[in-house]
C-alpha cells in the first residue's frame, strides 16, 4: 500500500507552491500538487519588485532560491531577465515606474530610455486599458526622472468581431490559436509603430505560445515590443502560472486542480495526508509530508489552530507546541502580520520547503 | 455675494431633508456641505430604518416616532428602502424578563409584531444559533443612506433648491444680534465666498457644537462612536436584532449584496479622525458569533466608524452614550440665546430625519412669515420611471442591470439609456458587484446630473461602485479611466485621484487581518504597489 503514498503533498499553486513542487520534484520526490485555482501571482505582472527582494535579503540562500526559480521558468518556457542585485524601473498600471529586480522577458525592456520614442498602443474595444492615459502619465513620470524618452499613444483596430468589451484573455487565446490573428496583429502594430523605436502593448501576447513563436512575432514587428501590465486577467502573470504548471506536469508532478483541501490529517504530531473535497466524494491523499502554501490567511486549512511557525517552518499551536513535525508552511511570513512581504519571500520559503521535504524523506528512509 | 432666504449647514440626512421640505414650501435655500453628500454620521451608519423595536422599552417616545416614520419613508421613498423586515431574537444567554417587557412595550407603541418559536425563527433565518429561544417579528427595513440623501437633494433641486458639496462653512456673519449670512471655503480649490440670508440652520450633526460656537452660542453635543463591519455576503434575509437592553454587536442588517454588523458605543472627543481598534473588531465579531455561529470566520470587506451626534443638555460627566435619548432637539437661538435668525437641529436618528426636518422648517417658516404646512410625509421624493424608458432600458441592458439602474437613477435613467443607444460601448458593466454600467459612470461624472461626482469615492456614493468584494481595486481603476476619458481629470490628476481612493478604501480594511479580503489587499500591492501597512495606523475610516 506504500505505492499510493506521495513523498510530499503541496497545497496551493501560487508561486510558493509551484516552487515547492518544483524543488521537491528536482530531488526526485513523488509530488502531488493540490489547488483550488491559480494563486494571486497570476493577477499581477509576474515580476519581482526590488523591495520584495529586500524583504528576503537576510536569507543566505536567497540567491540560490531565485536562481532555481529562474531556471524553472526558463525550462517552462517563460524566461525571466534580471537578478537580485539589479533593479530597473518598469511601468505599472497607473503609469508610474516601479523598481523591479526580475521580470518576465517580455516586460523587461520597458524602462525609461533617453532619446527613445515609444508608442503605447491600445486596442479598440479593450476598455480596461487606455493608451492615452498611459502615454500621458509615462511622459510625465519619465520627465520627472530626467529621462529624455518620449511616449505617444496609438490605437489599432482588429477586424474580427470579438464582442464588447474585449478582454486581454480573449486576445491572448486568439494569439495562441490563430495564426491569422497574429498576422493581422503584426500588420496593425507595424503600421502604428512606424516612426517609433519601441512599442508598448497591453499584456496579451499569448499564454501558451512557444519561445520561437514569440521570437518570430518580434522579428516581424521590426521594432522592439514590450508588454505592460493590465488589470486582471493579467496575461504576463497568468502565462507564468500556466507554463510552470504544465512544466511540473511534464516532470511527473501529479496535479489535483479545482479541489479544495478540507482537512489536514494529523495524528500524534504526525501529518498523514490531506482530505480533499472532490465532487461527489471526499478523497484522501496520503503523504510522508505536507507543505501548505495556501496564502498567509485563514484560508489555510489549519484555520484557528494555527498560531505561528518555528524556524523550520513548522506550524505551532497556541501552546507553542509543533502541530506536526512533517508539516511545513511555505508562505510570505504568515505570522508576522506585517503586510505583504512579496513574491521573493514566497519563492524563498517554497524553495526551503521543497528541500525540507526531501530531507524528511531521507529521515524516513533511514 | 449671493443671497437666499435660508442657508443650511450640513449635507447629511437632516440637512438634505430640510432642503427638500423648504423647497416644497417655496422657501429659497442653499445647503452647504464640507465634504461629499452624507459625509458625516449619515454615510457611516447602519442604514436601519428602525421599526421602533430597539427603543420600545427604553424610550417609548422615540419608538413611536420611529413607528410613524418607518411607514412614511417606505411610502415616499420606496426606491431607497429594501423592505426586508426584521426580528428580535431571544437568546438563551439573555434576560428572559426583558423578552416579555419588550413584547408589552412593542404593543404599546404600536409596532406590528408576532411571536415566533425557535423552529419558526430558524426556518426564516437558518443561520441563527441552534439554541435560541424564539423571536418576535417587526417591520425593520434597510435604507440606502446615500440614495436617500441624494433623493432629497435632487427633489429639492427640481424645485429650485441648491446645494454645494466640498463647501465648508468657516464663519457665521452677524450684525446687531442677527445672523446675516455665512462665509465658506471650497475645500478642493481653496476659494472662499459668502452667502447672505435671513436664517441659518445648523444641521451639522457631530459638528453642530463647533458651528454653534461660530455664532457665539453653545449647543452641547456628545460624539458617540460606533464601529460597523461589512461582511461579504448576506448571512441573513431580515434585520436580526438581539432582544436585550441595547448593547454591542446586536444588530445585523442585510444591505444589498452584503450585511453589516454593529455596533459599539464609545465616547470620543470629536467627529474627526475616527478609527476602530483591533480589539473592538474582535469584540464585535465574537458577539456576532453568538447570534450567528461561524460569523467569526466570515469575510470582512471593510470596517468603518461614525459618530452619533447625541444632544446632551445635562452635565457631560453623567451622560453615557446609549442612555441619552435618541430624541432630537430643535434650538431656536433667537429665544434661547438672543441670536436671531439662527437655529440648530441636533440628535435624533436617521430614521427620524424627516420629522427633524419638518420641525426645523416649521420654525423657519414661522420666522419668515410663510404659511405653508409641511407636506414631505405625503409627497413622493421622485416620480416613477415611465414604461417606455423601462422598455428601452431592458432592450439595451440585461434585465438585472436595467433594474439596478432604474432603482438608482429613477427618471434620470432616460438620459443614460439615450446615451447607451447611441454609444453601445456604454452598456459595459464596469462594477460587477453592484451592476454599474459605463453609461451610469460617465453620467455621474458629467455635468448633466444635479449632483456630479468630484472624486472616485463620490462615484461610489452615487452608484455603489466599489462597495463589493474588490473594494474598488478593479472598478475604481475603470472609474478613474472614465474620469480621464471624459476630460474631468488629466492623466496625473486621475492617477492622484485613484491613489487617494485606494488609500481611503485601504484604511477601511486596515484591521482585517485574516481571510480572503487580505488576499484582495495583497492584490492591490501587486497591481499598484499600494502598501496597506502605510495605512494601517493612519487616520479616520470612511463610510461604506
Ligand atoms: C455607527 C452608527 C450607526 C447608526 N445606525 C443607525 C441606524 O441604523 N438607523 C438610524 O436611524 N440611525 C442610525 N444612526 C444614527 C444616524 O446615523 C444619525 O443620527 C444621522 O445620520 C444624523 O444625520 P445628520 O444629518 O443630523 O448628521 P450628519 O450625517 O453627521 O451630517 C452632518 C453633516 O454636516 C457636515 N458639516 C459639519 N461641519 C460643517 C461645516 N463647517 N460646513 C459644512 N458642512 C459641515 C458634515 O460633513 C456632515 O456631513 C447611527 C449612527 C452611528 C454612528
Amino acid at each position: 500500500m506504500e505505492s499510493d503514498r506521495y513523498d510530499v503533498i503541496v497545497v496551493g499553486a501560487g508561486v510558493s507552491g509551484l516552487v515547492t513542487a518544483g524543488a521537491a520534484a528536482h530531488r526526485n520526490l513523488k509530488v502531488a500538487l493540490v489547488a483550488t485555482g491559480p494563486g494571486s501571482f497570476v493577477t499581477g505582472p509576474g515580476w519581482l519588485k526590488a523591495q520584495d527582494i529586500l524583504c528576503a535579503s537576510a536569507a543566505p540562500e536567497l540567491g540560490e532560491a531565485i536562481a532555481f526559480f529562474c531556471e524553472m521558468a526558463r525550462r517552462a518556457g517563460c524566461p525571466y531577465a534580471g537578478d537580485i542585485s539589479t533593479a530597473k524601473y518598469l511601468p505599472t498600471l497607473l503609469g508610474d515606474f516601479q523598481s523591479v529586480a526580475l521580470a518576465p522577458l517580455l516586460l523587461w525592456n520597458a524602462e525609461p530610455r533617453d532619446g527613445v520614442s515609444t508608442a503605447v498602443i491600445g486596442i479598440r474595444g479593450l476598455s480596461s486599458f487606455d493608451e492615452n492615459f498611459m502615454a500621458e502619465r509615462l511622459s510625465e513620470r519619465a520627465r520627472a526622472m530626467s529621462s529624455s524618452g518620449t511616449y505617444a499613444a496609438r490605437q489599432i483596430s482588429l477586424s474580427r468581431d470579438m464582442g464588447a468589451p474585449v478582454t486581454t484573455l480573449h486576445l491572448a487565446q486568439l494569439f495562441d490559436r490563430d495564426p491569422g490573428f497574429r498576422k493581422e496583429l503584426v500588420y496593425a502594430l507595424r503600421a502604428a509603430a512606424s516612426g517609433f523605436q519601441r512599442i508598448f502593448v497591453p499584456g496579451m501576447l499569448g499564454l501558451a505560445s512557444s519561445a520561437e513563436q514569440i521570437a518570430e512575432f518580434k522579428r516581424e514587428l521590426l521594432c522592439e515590443v514590450c508588454e505592460i501590465p493590465t488589470l486582471p486577467p493579467s496575461i504576463p502573470g497568468l502565462r507564468v502560472f500556466h507554463r510552470m504548471e504544465s512544466y511540473l506536469h511534464q516532470i511527473g508532478v501529479e496535479l489535483f486542480r479545482g479541489f479544495p483541501v478540507k482537512e489536514v490529517v494529523i495524528h500524534d504530531g504526525l501529518c498523514t495526508g490531506v482530505r480533499i473535497a472532490a465532487p461527489g466524494h471526499a478523497m484522501n491523499l496520503r503523504g510522508l509530508c505536507v507543505v501548505l502554501a495556501t496564502g498567509r490567511h485563514s484560508a489555510s486549512p489549519l484555520n484557528g489552530a494555527y498560531a505561528g511557525r518555528d524556524q523550520q517552518m513548522r506550524p505551532l499551536a497556541s501552546t507553542g507546541a509543533v502541530m506536526a513535525r512533517n508539516l511545513f508552511i511555505a508562505e510570505s511570513l504568515p505570522d508576522s502580520g506585517a503586510g505583504n512581504n512579496g513574491d521573493a519571500m514566497r519563492i524563498l520559503t517554497g524553495y526551503r520547503a521543497g528541500n525540507l521535504a526531501a530531507s524528511t524523506r531521507g529521515n524516513h528512509a533511514a | 455675494m449671493e443671497a437666499t432666504q435660508v442657508v443650511i449647514i450640513g449635507g447629511g440626512a437632516t440637512g438634505a431633508g430640510i432642503l427638500w421640505d423648504l423647497s416644497l414650501r417655496g422657501i429659497s435655500a442653499i445647503l452647504l456641505e464640507q465634504g461629499d453628500i452624507a459625509n458625516g454620521a449619515t454615510g457611516r451608519c447602519h442604514g436601519l430604518l428602525h421599526s421602533g423595536g430597539r427603543y420600545a422599552v427604553k424610550d417609548p417616545d422615540t419608538a413611536r416616532e420611529c413607528v410613524a416614520e418607518n411607514r412614511i419613508i417606505k411610502a415616499v421613498a420606496p426606491h431607497c428602502v429594501d423592505e426586508v423586515g426584521g426580528i428580535f431574537v431571544k437568546c438563551a444567554q439573555d434576560d428572559p424578563a426583558f423578552f416579555e417587557q419588550w413584547w408589552r412595550a412593542a404593543g404599546e407603541v404600536g409596532i406590528r409584531s408576532h411571536r415566533l418559536s425557535r423552529e419558526e425563527a430558524r426556518e426564516l433565518e437558518p443561520n441563527l444559533a441552534a439554541d435560541i429561544l424564539g423571536a418576535f417579528t417587526c417591520p425593520d427595513a434597510h435604507v440606502d443612506v446615500f440614495r436617500l440623501v441624494l433623493a432629497n437633494l435632487e427633489a429639492a433641486v427640481a424645485r429650485g433648491g441648491r446645494f454645494l458639496t466640498y463647501s465648508e462653512v468657516t464663519s457665521i456673519l452677524s450684525a446687531d444680534g442677527r445672523v446675516r449670512g455665512v462665509r465658506y471655503r471650497n475645500t478642493r480649490s481653496g476659494e472662499e465666498d459668502e452667502i447672505s440670508c435671513e436664517v441659518v440652520i445648523n444641521a451639522a450633526g457631530g459638528w453642530a457644537q463647533g458651528i454653534a460656537a461660530m455664532a457665539g452660542v453653545d449647543v452641547p453635543v456628545l460624539c458617540d462612536k460606533g464601529t460597523l463591519l461589512v461582511l461579504n455576503h448576506r448571512l441573513n434575509r431580515r434585520v436580526i436584532n438581539r432582544c436585550r437592553k441595547s448593547s454591542d454587536a446586536d444588530i445585523l442588517v442585510p444591505a444589498g449584496p452584503v450585511c453589516i454588523l454593529g455596533t459599539s458605543s464609545i465616547r470620543v472627543p470629536s467627529p474627526e479622525g475616527l478609527a476602530a481598534s483591533r480589539e473592538e473588531v474582535d469584540h464585535l465579531l465574537r458577539l456576532g458569533d453568538e447570534l450567528i455561529p461561524g460569523l467569526v470566520n466570515a469575510r470582512i470587506l471593510r470596517i468603518f466608524c461614525g459618530v452619533r451626534p447625541l444632544y446632551a443638555p445635562m452635565p457631560v460627566e453623567v451622560a453615557r452614550g446609549r442612555e441619552i435619548s435618541r430624541g432630537f432637539a430643535l434650538l431656536d437661538h433667537g429665544t434661547r440665546d438672543g441670536v436671531s435668525g439662527f437655529i440648530s437641529i441636533v440628535g435624533g436618528k436617521l430614521t427620524t430625519y424627516r420629522l427633524m426636518a419638518a420641525a426645523a422648517c416649521d420654525c423657519v417658516a414661522a420666522k419668515l412669515g410663510v404659511d405653508v404646512e409641511c407636506t414631505t410625509d405625503k409627497t413622493p421624493l421622485r416620480p416613477a420611471v415611465d414604461r417606455t424608458t423601462h422598455h428601452r432600458a431592458i432592450h439595451v441592458l440585461p434585465h438585472p442591470v436595467a433594474e439596478m439602474m432604474e432603482r438608482r437613477l429613477g427618471p434620470e435613467t432616460d438620459q443614460v439609456i439615450q446615451a447607451i443607444e447611441t454609444r453601445p460601448d456604454l452598456a459595459e458593466v464596469v462594477c460587477e458587484c453592484e451592476l454599474v454600467t459605463r453609461g451610469e459612470l460617465e453620467y455621474v461624472l458629467g455635468g448633466a446630473t444635479p449632483a456630479p461626482a468630484c472624486t472616485i469615492a463620490d462615484v461610489g456614493r452615487r452608484t455603489r461602485l466599489g462597495f463589493g468584494p474588490c473594494q474598488g481595486t478593479f472598478c475604481g481603476y475603470k472609474a478613474m479611466l472614465a474620469g480621464f476619458q471624459t476630460h474631468r481629470w488629466t492623466a496625473s490628476e486621475a492617477a492622484t485621484e485613484f491613489s487617494a481612493y485606494l488609500h481611503e478604501r485601504a484604511k477601511g480594511q486596515a484591521f482585517i487581518h485574516q481571510g480572503k479580503q487580505v488576499e484582495q489587499l495583497d492584490l492591490n500591492y501587486d497591481l499598484y504597489g499600494a502598501d496597506r501597512m502605510l495605512c494601517a495606523d493612519s487616520g479616520k475610516q470612511d463610510g461604506i
